[in-house]
């Protein structure tokens, strides 16, 4: 195949002319001398003060005495997280993992990867085949149905989304709340908790599924709880939490967590902006507080170098 | 046997990464802006103009020089003298190096001659520009962007050619160089739309077949 569009011009002309014999094939690219590798410095800085401020700031890039750049080990470290983040968006959940793991499986009605990066309205609606299985298999008239799913991660839904599953349903049983057929759904976005919750009839639908990656952040989950789920709920009638991780509030806590978002739903008969966090702050913690909270630490997801 | 390309071969390319200035004014550099040259020699001067121009269009480079060499590539001055030297200058030796390559590519894969008669003698250039660099459209006076036929066979049927071309297309002339050049060709520029650049193009190549097959046309008159 040619890409020059004069080549191909001729070609045609000398096919008109009656000169059939082929053409001599394009000759291989010539090779140019690559560029000398570069050297960077190895050293650390041992500045007190940029080590004090880094402790303070989630900011990954912070540019030191270097001039106008950044510092290397800064763009090492950088580049690192970033890498991580494109896995992450990358990834695809194996189609027997749902299967494996005890879960009844499901998927949206995206067909491959990238269409599910570029139709998110696909991904908020099941398949023929998956709503068919659900109808069939799933447990009917439940106080709180939980979907684990791959969202923007399958790494973080592969990773802790088993543990934070197990911990919101136990958490759940415990407050007298019955739990649906545990469910896992590909290709999904938040809003496919609306259908399913509406098939099997459950006051509270929890979605929990990857969320999408940011540096540092390529293993975190978000769950979204609504109350008496339906297709058409927008984002004000959810309640969600995000950075569900080890490095964040971790998958035990959460459960707990949002065990108590969805028994003040059922109790309140609302979610959304409409529901009063204001008397769960004994459980929620920080989270449902306006107060001042201490600066985070950060913790690096991935070490470079050392 | 016939239009079929002759592939133009590169006689040398070489990367000067920090050149003295008294060279870069020399060569029509400009020692505050550049610094760095890369040059290339061929034995094909036409493609390799239309692969300079290409270098502009990948890298922040400038062309500051390119010239063909007297009657051509048959009678150079040495073995890596070809028909062009054509130099290429940046403020950054990469950026010079990222030129240098999409040259080259442009030389393998896009730019060349063809042959318009059975023994391969006679060699025409119809080649169509898809979209200017900023080297070329100075020389023809056209905005960056534009496309562009760029015609060159040998005089007398370069002649025949360009009026088949002009007739044949709605194309206008940017630029006629009549025989002879440096190279003893005849040269033509000529701006249109794309298609109509084409159409001129292809009309020119069947025209320089036409004139290689009857040279002697028997008096009509």
């Amino acid at each position: 195949m040619t890409t020059s569009r004069t080549r191909a011009l001729i070609a045609a002309l000398r096919h008109q002319l009656g000169a059939d014999d082929p053409l001599p094939p394009a000759p291989p690219l010539p090779k140019v001398e690559p560029p000398p590798v570069r050297v960077f410095p190895t050293q650390r800085s041992q500045s007190r003060y940029a080590k004090a401020a880094s402790a303070h700031t989630t900011a990954l890039l912070g540019i030191g005495h270097v001039g106008t750049r950044y510092a290397t080990d800064v763009v090492l470290q950088f580049q690192a997280e970033l890498a991580v983040a494109h896995e992450a968006v990358a990834a695809e959940l194996p189609d027997g993992w749902a299967a494996d793991n005890g879960l009844l499986a499901l998927r949206s009605r995206v067909t491959e990867h990238r269409e599910f990066l570029l139709r998110p309205d696909l991904g908020r609606r099941l398949d023929d085949a998956s709503l068919a299985r659900l109808r069939a298999e799933a447990q009917r008239g439940v106080d709180v149905q939980p979907i684990l799913a791959d969202g923007l991660s399958a790494v973080a839904c592969m990773g802790s989304g088993l543990a934070l599953l197990a911990s919101f349903t136990r958490e759940c049983e415990g407050r007298g709340l019955t739990v649906g057929t545990p469910l896992c759904a590909k290709f999904a976005r938040v809003w496919l908790a609306d259908e399913i919750g509406a098939v099997v009839g459950a006051r509270v639908a929890a979605i929990l599924l990857g969320e999408r990656p940011g540096l540092g952040t390529g293993d975190g989950l978000s769950a979204y709880l609504v109350y008496d789920p339906k297709v058409g709920r927008t984002d004000g009638d959810r309640n969600m939490m995000s950075n569900i991780h080890a490095r964040g509030t971790p998958p035990e806590q959460a459960g707990r967590r949002l065990a108590v978002l969805a028994q003040a739903m059922l109790l309140q008969r609302t979610s959304g902006v409409a529901l009063d966090l204001s008397s769960l702050a004994s459980d929620l913690g920080e989270a449902a507080g306006t107060g001042y909270r201490a600066p985070q630490q950060r913790v690096r997801l991935v070490e470079v170098g050392s | 046997m016939i239009l079929e390309p002759i592939l133009p071969k590169v006689l040398s390319v070489r990367h000067i990464p920090a050149a003295h200035p008294a060279l870069l004014r020399a060569y029509g550099a400009d020692p505050e802006r550049h610094v760095s040259l890369g040059l290339v020699t061929c034995d094909q001067d036409d493609p390799t103009y239309v692969a300079l121009d290409e270098a502009t269009k990948h890298a922040r480079v400038d062309v500051v020089f390119a010239k063909s060499f007297y009657a051509g590539a048959g009678h150079a001055s040495g073995p890596l003298s070809g028909e062009i030297l054509g130099v290429i200058a940046g403020a950054d030796p990469d950026e010079v190096g990222e030129g240098l390559a999409a040259l080259l590519r442009c030389l393998a894969h896009d730019a060349c001659f063809y042959a318009a008669d059975h023994a391969g003698e006679l060699a025409v250039f119809p080649h169509v520009i898809t979209s200017l660099g900023h080297y070329l459209s100075r020389v023809a006076g056209l905005a960056p962007g534009q496309p562009m036929a760029y015609l060159v066979a040998p005089p007398i049927e370069f002649t025949l050619a360009l009026d088949a071309a002009l007739k044949a297309a709605d194309v206008i002339a940017a630029q006629i160089d009549p025989p002879p050049s440096a190279t003893n060709f005849a040269s033509a520029f000529l701006s249109g739309d794309q298609p109509s650049c084409e159409a001129a193009a292809v009309a020119f190549a069947a025209a320089v077949v036409d004139v290689a097959r009857r040279p002697l046309l028997p008096r009509a008159y």
